[in-house]
């Protein structure tokens, strides 16, 4: 993929988040602080399908974001065909990874599989 | 003859935040700043799977983070993400060509005309709000 191509898509996921985990920071202050993460109100937040969808789309945005964004650094450090591919695949493989494993969680919650 | 690569500086030139001013101070806070949110992005990930184990292993996971310590590093995470989120934007600005001024002929002491009073106001005004954000954080967490 053409690297003007890529980093529209790290321009798009950014500002897509900010509004997202806008969202969600205002959901912990809604009630006080503590009593935002006791484990009923953060079980009744996963079960409300709207925003465990919100969650969900929060963790694709932000694992494309995190790892393109450590890709970038990675190759400003240094260059070569081989190195490059080596850590574009990584983080592919890391980010597919991370929201697998963030996916499970959500849907897990979500569908009472606790 | 001489390598290339010896006018490299690696790691050391890319964390060197002096030289170019605070456009530089700004490229090191960003890539500083988006890691650190990167490896608290995979651990809330992580701490969050913690719900998988019912009551008990959530309140113990959350109990490691109710603490001084955990408070401050949260502190910490707010002021990177305020940071890099008002520099970001800034960055996308200047991407799009919005406040890097117009094309001129090149005269002596060729100032860039991209490295404005406009965007050097753009990184303070991160940094501030970053520090306001950090601020608060430290008051909903502490005051209760």
């Amino acid at each position: 993929m053409r690297e003007s191509i890529i980093m529209k898509i790290h321009y798009g996921t950014a500002l897509a988040a900010i509004a997202l985990v806008a969202v969600h920071i205002l959901m912990r202050l809604t009630q006080g602080f503590a009593e935002s993460l006791e484990y009923d109100s953060v079980i009744a937040n996963y079960k409300f399908l709207p925003y465990a969808g919100m969650l969900e789309i929060i963790l694709i945005l932000l694992s494309i974001h995190g790892f393109n964004g450590l890709r970038v650094i990675l190759l400003e450090l240094k260059q070569g065909q081989r190195y490059e591919k080596a850590v574009s695949y990584g983080c592919v493989a890391a980010m597919i990874t991370l929201i697998a494993y963030g996916s499970r969680t959500i849907i897990m919650v979500n569908t009472g599989m606790t | 003859m001489a390598n290339q690569d010896e006018n490299k500086e690696g790691i050391g030139g890319m964390i060197n935040p002096r030289r170019y001013g605070i456009e530089r101070v700004a490229y090191l806070l960003m890539r500083l700043s988006g890691l650190g949110l990167l490896a608290y992005f995979i651990g809330h990930i992580y701490e969050t799977s913690s719900i998988l184990k019912g009551q008990i292993g959530w309140n113990e996971f959350l109990a490691i983070t109710q603490t001084n310590a955990g408070h401050a590093i949260l502190a910490i995470v707010i002021a990177m993400c305020v940071f890099h989120t008002v520099n970001g934007i800034r960055v996308m600005l200047g991407h799009g060509g919005v406040g890097v001024g117009k094309p001129a002929r090149p005269d002596y002491p060729y100032i860039p005309a991209s490295q404005n009073i406009r965007h050097k106001m753009g990184i303070y005004s991160a940094i501030i709000l970053a520090a306001i954000a950090m601020m608060y954080g430290l008051a909903v967490m502490f005051g209760e």
